[in-house]
């Protein structure tokens, strides 16, 4: 009976909803939503939320968060329907978030100098993650089926598409950057997957077999993962320095690696070390998967007649397949940020836009290698999540 | 048939199978019994060479099983285990298919035998085909398993605990449908349990293990009745001896004419059966502990089939407060009756010359 009285007297439903909606107001008033400077490099002049959007958008603003209020409370909406106004809330919320600041930069450059620039500020990004994380919330407690959730992230990127389209953030500070680096871009995205795919393809190689091999041998199971544990847990950085003196001397030594760019600095460093990071998740994940395959479902393969061939390949790997695949969606989304750091001995990729705009005392141009590493990471972590998905068992997904 | 010959297991200088020496033939219901430890469960998985053999022989119909290619000989042996072993990630029908599949079966001979068996089981192909092994309750998910064991007709069936892991009520009707099975089928089959209870439901023959070695091995009533040793007499258990034996003697041993008139003289008779049009009995006069001439009505849950136990019923005569059950057809017909003095008086005299029903 109390029981029962506290959960009707409870006046909030979603706490963690409510706490992000405090942050979201608290930065809304706080912290500046855009910034605007004379050039490229100096600092700009803050621009709070109710300085830069017109008063339909404020209107809107309101709205959504009062929508969002509505959501947290425990009455008189249902929970299902307070947690899909909270998903259409936030879909909004995106989407006012890019509009308004395209909108905002639109109107500020009109008179300005041509070397004027408009950033996003604190508030911009703090609605942009408070959003994406009120839409993980709702979606983890929705409980929605695969195809749901592909809906849902198809929405949302239609919404950032359309932003992305026509030439509303094309005034904004980063977009001019990419606009000055397009080819540059290109090349260094496709460098940036090259050198991801280059170490994943070896480390699985050599990974899967290795998680087999410890699987079937007991006795190698310890020296194998306190080895591979060592690697984990040197610095990135580091590793790429020790590498320097042997790779070049390897270079210089055997004449036909150096042709292929065996040397100590580049991408021969970088994929090392990267496979070298790789392998302890893949080798755990594929030994634990094998060993997750359960003792009872191995006696009975053997048992009705199935040769170890067909037992690994038609039980054991179908089975095991869930968490090697998961280990997979670790290393590459690592794979995607140490890349990051590659760049500082020369491999490529985003890193390059980062370090030179760290060198050029240029923000967004750092945020120009950022942006697309997070959400290359991001679209990995998804596309893997999902492959993880249809890899389980029918019906247990 | 199978033989085993001075088998002999050694791990670490141990011997878990000692010398075990014994005969099943085509048909039987054999069933390996014993203490945890006594060596049961290894002496069947040598039979399928799951476990190497240390010493002696195994001869499968004629092969020894040792100069056969492990596969092959699997292939020619059903195998069902206590966790079922299904295959989370293949389909009820594929799992079943497993052993088929292996031996490159047609496809379209898979299919029948997959059906064939779903319906042996009970199960409904159409809303069973297509599910995978985590949507099964654990009954239904041990049919399966023993449907999979079943599936390329194989010589000999063997049975690892197979009903160790279910409820009570459940692992009762795969009881009965095992006997079912094993009757339709006529397979050799040799069952591992710890149950004695599940043993004496089951065999045709008990072999008793105790530390490795054969104790005792026998038809079920012999062993009761003519325990070789202490040991045996213990195992078994004293204590509701009379129960164990009527458990493996059946209504149609002891079913008699059903009464149709009052016989206030004879001891035990003094009631009479009220049929329906059909011949299914409606009412019982008479025949209860508390007042003889009250009309019972005729309830399902206390009816008796000729197939059921004779402990059965008189579990059911106890339980219900009636002195006698009908004892009908498939159709609900009365066709005899089966009374409490019955079953006192038979036994009595019968002993040991009551034939073993499910031989």
């Amino acid at each position: 009976m109390t029981l029962a009285r506290s959960a009707d007297s409870r006046l909030v439903g979603n706490r963690v909803l409510l706490t992000l909606l405090i942050a979201a107001v608290a930065s809304s008033v706080l912290l500046p939503f855009a910034s605007l400077s004379p050039n490229r490099l100096s600092s700009g002049q803050p621009m709070m939320l109710w300085q830069a959007l017109p008063e339909w958008q404020l209107t809107a603003l309101a709205l959504i968060g009062l929508a969002l209020l509505a959501a947290t409370l425990a009455r008189p909406l249902p929970r299902r329907t307070s947690l899909w106004l909270s998903l259409i809330a936030t879909l909004s919320l995106l989407g006012l978030d890019f509009f308004a600041l395209g909108e905002y930069a639109h109107r500020a450059l009109v008179d300005a100098s041509p070397a004027a620039r408009v950033s996003q500020g604190a508030t911009f990004w703090i609605l942009l993650f408070v959003s994406a994380l009120i839409a993980i919330d709702a979606l983890q407690r929705l409980r929605l089926g695969l195809v749901k959730r592909a809906l849902f992230g198809a929405a949302v990127l239609a919404v950032i598409g359309a932003c992305f389209s026509g030439d509303l953030l094309s005034p904004l500070s980063i977009m001019r950057e990419f606009a000055n680096q397009k080819a540059n871009f290109v090349d260094q995205l496709i460098r940036h997957l090259m050198l991801v795919a280059g170490a994943l393809i070896p480390a699985l190689a050599i990974g899967l077999p290795l998680g087999l091999l410890v699987n079937r041998r007991d006795g190698l199971r310890n020296g194998l993962f306190s080895m591979l544990n060592v690697f984990q847990t040197l610095p990135s950085i580091a590793v790429f320095g020790l590498l320097i003196a042997p790779l070049s001397a390897l270079g210089r030594a055997v004449p036909w690696l150096g042709d292929l760019g065996v040397s100590g600095i580049g991408v021969a460093p970088a994929i090392i070390a990267l496979v070298l990071y790789s392998l302890l998740p893949i080798v755990r994940n594929t030994y634990s998967g094998l060993a997750g395959v359960s003792a009872g479902t191995l006696e009975a393969a053997r048992g009705m007649g199935m040769t170890p061939r067909q037992i690994l390949w038609q039980v054991e790997i179908p089975l095991a397949l869930p968490v090697i695949l998961s280990g997979l969606r670790i290393v590459t989304v690592q794979a995607i940020g140490l890349v990051v750091v590659a760049a500082l001995i020369g491999a490529g990729g985003f890193g390059a836009f980062i370090f030179q705009g760290l060198g050029q005392y240029a923000i967004d141009l750092v945020l120009l290698g950022a942006i697309p590493t997070i959400v290359l990471a991001v679209i990995a972590d998804f596309a893997l999540q999902i492959l993880v998905t249809l890899s389980r068992p029918p019906g247990t997904r | 048939m199978i033989e085993l010959q001075g088998l002999t297991k050694t791990y670490a200088g141990k011997n878990v199978v000692d010398d075990v020496s014994l005969t099943l033939d085509t048909g039987e219901f054999g069933v390996l019994i014993g203490p945890s430890g006594c060596g049961k469960s290894t002496t069947l998985k040598m039979i399928n060479r799951l476990v190497p053999l240390s010493g002696g022989r195994i001869i499968l119909n004629g092969d020894d099983v040792t100069e056969l290619p492990a596969e092959q000989l699997r292939r020619r042996i059903g195998y069902a285990i206590q966790s079922t072993g299904l295959f989370p990630h293949w389909s009820v029908a594929q799992n079943i298919a497993t052993v088929p599949q292996l031996l490159k079966w047609p496809k379209s001979r898979i299919d029948d035998r997959v059906d064939e068996l779903m319906a042996m089981f009970h199960l409904d192909p159409t809303e069973f085909r297509h599910k995978y092994p985590h949507q099964l309750s654990g009954g239904q998910a041990q049919r399966v398993g023993v449907a999979r064991a079943l599936a390329a007709d194989p010589e000999v069936l063997l049975m690892d605990e197979p009903f160790g892991a279910v409820d009570p009520l459940t692992r009762e009707v795969l009881q009965a449908e095992m006997r079912r099975v094993h009757r339709q089928t006529g397979k050799t089959i040799v069952f591992v349990t710890h149950d004695m209870d599940e043993a004496l439901q089951l065999a045709t023959r008990i072999a008793l293990l105790n530390g490795g070695k054969l104790v005792q091995y026998d038809r079920p009533i012999e062993l009761m009745v003519k325990p070789d040793n202490d040991f045996v007499r213990e195992f078994i258990g004293q204590a509701d001896l009379g129960l164990k034996l009527l458990s493996r003697r059946w209504v149609h041993q002891y079913q008699r004419e059903p009464s149709f008139e009052h016989h206030a003289t004879l001891k035990g008779l003094d009631h009479c059966w009220q049929l329906d049009d059909a011949g299914r009995p409606i009412a019982l006069e008479g025949a209860r502990l508390d007042d003889d001439h009250q009309v019972t009505e005729v309830k399902p849950e206390w009816t008796a089939t000729p197939e059921m136990s004779m402990k059965e019923a008189l579990s059911r005569m106890v339980w219900y407060r009636v002195m006698v059950l009908p004892v009908v057809d498939d159709a609900g017909k009365l066709i005899a009756e089966i009374g409490m003095q019955g079953i006192m008086g038979i036994e009595a005299e019968s002993g040991l010359s009551a034939g073993n029903p499910a031989s």
